[in-house]
């Protein structure tokens, strides 16, 4: 006798955003990308459409970063240079999309002014065709300053942009609605405040197709699992009907994950951890894969070697038969 | 030990203390009511004074910037160290306030406390009466004792199956007897079927029995003496409840109830409260106390126990275990309350630790017991209790909402009294306020029912966000103040008090915590009771916030559920007209003892569910919008 799957069939289904806009949508990029709209939970196509498949962006930052040598040592000399790092992305690496972050403009760094943020934009734009995700320094009264600039340097390419938090939201998210952005709302590890800041952008005008929710994670063995709940519960809630938890979701994957010991401690100092350049992206890699899990739909990444890896699992998540 | 003497200014009133007397238990012993909510702890920062001559040590804490470059420290961590003269201006005293009661402002779309038929099905039937009776007088032959003469003769009238008397009575009665030539008139309290003879007056007295219904609140309490022939209420006075002097809430109070001869304090003060009332009260209405033969009391769980002197240390620590849920009757002697010393006091059976004898008063007389139709009962006080069910089950939980809807915890926050604010309208345009006090008074502060509208209105008119947060929108009525952002109600120059009257952000934090915690319960209950929030036929509103209740204000800041109008009914202190009950109708007292044990207890702080409906309701009106349809239309 054939065994009868039992079938969930849900209420409603995640939102779509598009990511950058092509020339006949008022843009310069040569793709556009939509991101959500799954009604079921991650993979489980026998229940429900998974539309479009979650897109790794690549991170690159407009100043040379401070982050880990295996990592600098796999990515070579482009980190000097975010147009040349942004081409290599995506030509040799398969970037969907570039994760832009403008470390430059922190005034207790090297404290670029709005305009040389906008123009480094500008010139990624200008050197690739993948749709952009662009995000401040962290300093919040500096990035009001630049995220203003450059969103209006960029009007109509659609960038996605970040970060709205509670405290502070309103000049970003005026920003893109006035240039024809999209908006990350970043919240705590908290599905309350996700969704207060969710529903405070829409109040703003701000149309549901154009936020992202950034749910803050944690990098594997350093608390993913809460990540993992928060992002459970939301996904829980948008295809049960929620429309203000049903955005897709972005996380921050490589940044957390060389913020652990274990994917950048030397051999010298852990022998029994194994060899160091494959240990970062072997990290990085399985944290994505356990956040794919929990519903993420964009992956903002480091290492070219954990991209490949991650694309690989993308792609056998996706097969339907 | 040393003693210094202490002058308080502006009042002049010097008293001696202890060396190492703190200058707040100073003021305490003077009479002084300080404001002090954390207890005593030096971490609320109400209770300022200005230390004008002489030397105390401490005084350190929390105090705003502003009053301590103004000299000003704390008393409670101020201790005397030499003869001193301080001043406490009159703006930190908790001050004497009538509660307004029973006068109804008439206005359209706001719901205006109803008139409740306070004996309802019940018979009049009080708990005390007054008997005359005309004896036959003792001779050679006929040699009975006078006290059995009296109850011989009192058995044929009197509905007791027993009767008792008190040696302090029976040593009246020869005397009385002789001097009203056998014809006298027997005041009898009734308890546990038999009958308690309270008083002995010669000759025949057409006076009713009288008796006090107390409504002992955590932050205010009511006395009403009513007239036991007629159910009328003859006179009404309210004030603070003067253990606000250590601290705000039941939790604080137990805390200090546990340290050195806290529990007698606290209880002494409650007595002091209720006798103070009490002398207004006859002030009010001519009676002398001898005439008041018995007293009913509707108190939450602590409060009943500090009343009775009992220790409710167990109620705060898990697994939260009153001593009591029914409490023995007292004489008003043993505990020192100013009505006829043999009188009775009766104090309302609780349900558990945070359900009280208020709430089984309030759904007596609401008779949530006697219902078909399925009523949600709620008292909007500092605990935040409800009730749900109908004649066939009732349930009933308490979400520890805060004193904020009684003005607790709020910059300007006060009481349902003259000068209150309880109308707010906002201009959208001008952020222009117009506003409408009790008694039509110059304002002075603003009371629960101004507070509901206050927020509503500060949210319509985009001045505050849906997180209750201060917009930087452009109007001089905002501006910094010491604990952030704060919008003026009302400027010094029409205030009744010389001073901006204003509402900061972090009040309107306070609120969206207390009508979180409200609305919490509220899904709680029917979550447990699995029942959709339209299967509520009728929804009872009590408390003491004000006149009337703005129902579509309530609903649009998430207090209340999102249900047409009708289904709300405000009855105002219900826990009052409980123990009204109760003191005219026997069967209501036994009643109330049934209600109590038939009341199921949800303890709320098992599991994470309240806490995450808690949280969710954080915002105006809530994270989960399609629970208020009609708002968000």
């Amino acid at each position: 006798m054939a065994v009868q799957l039992l079938k969930e069939r849900y209420a409603s289904e995640v939102g779509t955003v598009v990511l950058g806009a092509t020339k006949e949508q008022g843009g310069t990029r040569s793709v556009s990308l939509t991101v959500g709209g799954e009604a079921a939970l991650p993979f489980q196509h026998y229940e429900g459409s998974i539309p479009n498949r979650p897109i790794i962006a690549i991170e690159v930052t407009d100043v040379e970063p401070n982050w880990p040598e295996p990592l600098k040592e796999a990515l070579g000399d482009v980190i000097k240079d975010p147009v040349a790092w942004a081409k290599k992305c995506v030509d040799e690496w398969g970037a969907d999309a570039i994760y832009v972050k403008l470390d430059g403009a922190d005034p207790d760094g090297a404290n670029r002014t709005p305009e040389e943020c906008a123009k480094t934009v500008k010139d990624i734009l200008a050197a690739v065709g993948v749709p952009l995700i662009v995000v401040g320094c962290g300093d919040v009264e500096k990035d009001h300053e630049v995220m203003v600039k450059v969103a209006e340097e960029t009007a109509g390419e659609k960038l996605l942009m970040g970060v709205a938090e509670q405290e502070n939201y309103k000049s970003l998210v005026a920003a893109c609605l006035g240039n024809g952005h999209s908006v990350i709302a970043r919240s705590p590890l908290d599905i309350n405040i996700c969704k207060q800041l969710n529903i405070l952008i829409s109040e703003m005008n701000m149309p549901t197709d154009r936020i992202v929710i950034d749910p803050m994670i944690a990098g594997l063995g350093y608390g993913i699992e809460y990540g993992y709940s928060i992002m459970e519960r939301g996904r829980m809630g948008a295809l049960q009907g929620d429309k203000m938890l049903a955005m897709p979701m972005i996380c921050t994957v490589g940044f957390e994950a060389w913020r652990a010991k274990e994917a950048w401690a030397s051999e010298a100092d852990f022998p029994g951890w194994g060899a160091q350049k494959d240990r970062g992206p072997a990290w990085e890699a399985m944290t994505a894969a356990a956040l794919l899990q929990a519903g993420a739909n964009i992956l903002c990444m480091r290492h070219p070697q954990a991209v490949k890896a991650v694309k690989k699992n993308i792609e056998q998540l996706m097969e339907t038969k | 030990m040393k003693k210094y003497s202490v002058v308080f200014i502006p009042d002049n009133l010097k008293i001696e203390v202890d060396a190492g007397t703190t200058l707040l238990e100073a003021a305490q012993q003077a009479g002084i009511h300080v404001k002090s909510t954390c207890g005593g702890k030096g971490t609320c920062g109400k209770c300022t004074v200005k230390v004008l001559n002489g030397v105390v040590s401490g005084g350190q804490g929390n105090i705003p910037q502003r009053l301590r470059e103004q000299g000003f420290i704390l008393a409670c961590t101020a201790v005397v160290e030499s003869d001193i003269e301080v001043e406490i201006p009159m703006e930190f005293r908790l001050h004497e306030h009538q509660v307004l009661l029973d006068d109804n402002v008439e206005n359209e779309g706001l719901l205006a406390e109803g008139k409740l038929d306070i004996l309802g099905d019940y018979p009049l039937d009080p708990l005390a009466q007054k008997f005359y009776v005309e004896l036959s007088p003792p001779n050679l032959m006929e040699n009975a004792s006078d006290y059995s003469r009296l109850i011989t003769e009192l058995k044929k009238h009197v509905p007791a199956k027993w009767l008792n008397i008190s040696n302090d009575v029976l040593k009246t009665l020869p005397d009385i007897l002789r001097a009203g030539d056998w014809k006298v008139t027997v005041t009898v309290a009734f308890y546990e079927g038999g009958g308690e003879i309270v008083r002995i007056t010669p000759g025949k007295d057409d006076f009713p029995a009288y008796g006090i219904a107390v409504d002992a609140g955590t932050t205010t309490v009511v006395v009403a003496l009513i007239d036991l022939s007629t159910g009328k209420v003859l006179a009404k006075q309210g004030t603070y409840n003067r253990q606000a002097d250590y601290g705000d809430d039941v939790i604080s109070r137990i805390i200090y109830a546990d340290e050195f001869k806290g529990l007698e304090k606290l209880q002494k003060v409650a007595i002091d409260t209720v006798n103070d009332l009490l002398d207004k009260v006859f002030e009010e209405y001519h009676v002398s106390i001898e005439e008041i033969p018995v007293m009913v009391v509707a108190g939450n769980t602590t409060m009943t126990h500090l009343f009775l002197g009992i220790n409710p240390k167990y109620i705060r620590l898990e697994p939260y275990i009153p001593s009591a849920n029914h409490y023995p009757v007292v004489k008003a002697k043993e505990i020192g309350l100013k009505i006829n010393p043999q009188g009775l006091v009766f104090n309302l059976p609780s349900v558990a630790s945070y359900v009280g004898g208020d709430i089984v008063s309030g759904a007596l007389v609401a008779e949530l017991d006697k219902k078909d139709e399925i009523t949600l009962f709620i008292d909007i006080g500092t605990n935040g209790e409800m009730v749900l069910g109908n004649k066939d089950w009732l349930m009933c939980c308490a979400c520890s909402a805060g004193p904020a809807f009684e003005g607790g915890g709020i910059s300007f926050g006060m009481r349902a009294m003259p000068g209150a604010i309880e109308r707010v309208y906002i201009d959208k345009n001008t952020y222009e306020v117009k506003y409408k006090t009790i008694g039509d008074k110059a304002p002075m502060g603003i009371c629960g029912s101004g507070l509901i509208d206050c927020l509503a209105k500060l949210r319509e008119a985009g001045i505050i966000d849906r997180s209750g947060k201060i917009q930087d929108v452009d109007t001089p009525r905002i501006r910094k103040g010491d604990d952030g952002p704060e919008y003026i109600l009302a400027f010094a120059q029409e205030s009744g008090i010389n001073k901006d009257i204003v509402i900061t952000e972090s009040d309107i934090k306070n609120l969206i915590r207390a009508k979180g915690a409200i609305f919490a319960g509220v899904r709680i209950m029917l979550s447990m009771a699995d029942l959709p929030i339209e299967a509520i036929d009728k929804i009872l509103i009590a408390g003491g916030f004000g006149n009337y209740l703005n129902v579509p204000d309530a609903i649009r800041i998430g207090l209340l559920p999102d249900l047409p109008q009708d289904k709300f009914d405000f009855i105002g202190n219900s826990s009052l007209k409980g123990a009204h009950l109760a003191l005219l109708s026997r069967e209501a007292l036994g009643f109330a003892d049934n209600l109590g044990r038939s009341m199921t207890y949800l303890e709320l702080s098992i599991g994470n569910a309240f806490m995450d409906e808690y949280v969710s309701a954080l915002f105006l009106p809530h994270t989960d919008l399609s629970l208020f349809p009609s708002v968000t239309e």
